[in-house]
């Protein structure tokens, strides 16, 4: 493989995560600020640079989010709104509100921060509102603490039963948990608080991971429905399950064209991206992901991919990319961050090709989150680790949700016959 | 549908169900010290970098002056003032007597890091005594995003101390 980086600087690299803190100086990786133009010679600049003065002021250092964007305007007049009545309960919850939605369409944790920092006066308080528990308790969610989050949204309820944005929040980490029978409860309590629509949405989801996805397309088809008055983010929500359930069906040309019409909705969703992304990765349309996330590389789950499709296109520049999603990982493990288990294994995996160091991860992933492609890694990762007992629980998990999906299965059933070839032997 | 407004207030929660995920990481910043071996007598000198990523210096004082999303040197340039006044505000320093040490920026200059562009702020901490002990105060953007972490680093001589700023741990005590 052609690695056109420094070998000596990928060792520093290495060599600053195993001593931890100390040497992180040693270890930068490359700007990306010169956001790659051209799709097809996209490419991080150079790594590793020491402090430098730009010789040009026209040179471009970073992109950031631009005014001129309707979203970031209206976090600007939220923000001189909350601003001007700054015990305002209301302007605080739309504000952190927009912040939260802001920072998870572009892909970008800071805005979490942002938020955080809002409801904290009212967080501080001994008995905290219950809007801004659940906004906290969304902030935790995307932040995988998920065990906190659970508890803010548990609070929220026992003050507040019918708390219609609780109950959806608590269905989601159920579902990404991989407790479906309560994810079920909590969504008859989202038809009976917030409505039909939201409601059949909610179990559509839930159908798609256990086994009903025709029935997932045709709820989501009902739920859809209500006409003008629907955000498009709404819409572009439904429409990326809808992909989710036709991918879960292997109906591939539904899947895209449900994926085409969120993304046209909203064409900058980091998770509608990133779900394409890999939509595109499994079908071996690798050139169509650089071109897809040309200008998302920001996000660390789009550099991911467009990491994955330069490997799959075997391109020189796959060990550049690698390098940086490493130090990207590495920044997070500086900060003593959460875990992000299921980018990591997957990097590990894919690009490293560490098999064992990825079922680590997955394994310690899929304790945490159980969605379908924290299972797939995981069984992915016993396959190439050649050590099919560790799939053991996953295997068990498949069975009794009757996930059905086309790319696991046939892990699943590989797994099961080393196993049962394996329990053969010790007889 | 019941009512679009009661939607688009929920939707967030919902949509989040398939956005789990984390994409970014969250705001870092760099902030290296070294003893200077041949401080004057009686003196200590450390000199420092800070590195600070240009997107959260951006969100606090709008560098970006044309708003086009392209936040280019000229425009770094022209609010290094700011920048300096905005983060040395947050950085302090005090010997064990409880004596303040001065910060001196000495230059400013751009630093590359995996996930972007940064401010490097180059200074030099100057204590009008020799204390057996530096105590450094840290809060940069704590106020407005409390996931912002300094990564913190120092080297006296073969000695090297590290640990992570946060607003639970914004003083540490440093032995010289």
């Amino acid at each position: 493989m052609n690695r056109p980086v420094p070998s000596h600087a990928l060792r520093l690299c290495w060599y600053a995560l195993a001593a931890a803190l100390a040497s992180f100086a040693a270890c930068r990786g490359s700007a990306y600020a010169a956001a790659p133009t051209d799709a097809n010679t996209a490419a991080p600049a150079a790594a590793f640079r020491a402090p430098y003065l730009p010789s040009s002021d026209a040179e471009v250092l970073q992109d950031v989010p631009s005014t001129r964007d309707p979203a970031v305007s209206e976090m600007k007049a939220l923000r001189t709104k909350l601003d001007t009545a700054p015990q305002s309960l209301p302007a605080a919850i739309q504000l952190a509100g927009a912040y939260v939605d802001y920072g998870r369409q572009v892909g970008d944790a800071h805005y979490a921060g942002y938020a955080e920092a809002v409801v904290a006066p009212w967080m501080a308080q001994v008995r905290p509102p219950p809007s801004v528990l659940v906004t906290q308790a969304t902030i935790l969610q995307y932040r995988h603490q998920f065990t906190e989050s659970r508890v803010l949204l548990q609070k929220t309820l026992s003050m507040d039963r019918s708390n219609a944005q609780a109950w959806l929040t608590l269905a989601t980490l159920d579902m990404v948990q991989g407790d479906y029978p309560s994810a079920g409860k909590d969504c008859s309590q989202v038809t009976a608080n917030a409505g039909l629509e939201l409601g059949l949405a909610c179990s559509a989801n839930l159908r798609s991971y256990t086994g009903q996805a025709r029935q997932s397309l045709a709820l989501l088809h009902q739920a859809q429905a209500g006409g003008a008055t629907v955000p498009a983010s709404y819409q572009a929500w439904v429409q990326g399950l809808m992909a989710e359930s036709a991918e879960r069906l292997g109906d591939w040309p539904l899947a895209e064209s449900h994926y085409l019409s969120a993304l046209k909705l909203l064409p900058r969703d980091n998770f509608l991206l990133v779900a394409y992304a890999d939509f595109l990765l499994d079908r071996a349309r690798p050139k169509e992901v650089l071109a897809l996330l040309a200008d998302h590389a920001q996000s660390d789950t789009a550099f991911l991919r467009l990491a994955l499709a330069q490997s799959a296109l075997h391109s020189e520049q796959v060990g550049q990319y690698t390098w940086i999603m490493a130090a990207r990982f590495e920044a997070l493990t500086l900060r003593g961050s959460d875990f992000f288990g299921r980018e990591q294994a997957r990097f590990a995996l894919q690009l490293q090709h560490d098999p064992q160091s990825a079922l680590d991860l997955a394994r310690r992933n899929w304790q945490v989150q159980r969605e379908p492609w924290d299972t797939r890694l995981l069984l992915e990762a016993a396959i190439a680790a050649a050590q099919p007992q560790a799939a053991n629980e996953a295997l068990d998990f498949l069975q009794k949700s009757k996930l059905e999906d086309p790319i696991i299965e046939p892990l699943a059933r590989q797994l099961r016959a080393r196993l049962n070839g394996a329990s053969g032997e010790i007889k | 549908m019941r009512a679009g407004a009661a939607a688009l207030i929920v939707v967030t929660a919902l949509i989040f169900g398939a956005t789990v995920v984390q994409a970014h990481s969250a705001s870092d910043a760099y902030l290296s010290l070294t003893v200077d071996g041949g401080s004057p007598q009686g003196m200590l000198v450390v000199h420092g970098q800070w590195d600070i990523a240009l997107r959260d210096l951006d969100f606090v004082l709008k560098l970006d002056e044309d708003g086009d999303g392209r936040l280019s040197w000229g425009e770094v340039r022209r609010h290094q003032a700011a920048i300096e006044r905005y983060a040395y505000a947050s950085l302090g320093f005090s010997g064990n007597t409880g004596a303040a040490c001065n910060i001196k920026p000495t230059r400013q200059m751009i630093d590359d890091h995996a996930d972007g562009a940064y401010a490097a702020l180059f200074f030099d901490v100057v204590c009008g005594h020799a204390p057996l002990k530096l105590r450094l105060k840290y809060n940069l953007f704590f106020a407005i995003d409390p996931s912002h972490r300094g990564i913190f680093v120092m080297h006296d001589h073969a000695n090297v101390a590290t640990a992570v700023l946060s607003p639970q741990n914004d003083v540490i005590d440093l032995t010289l």
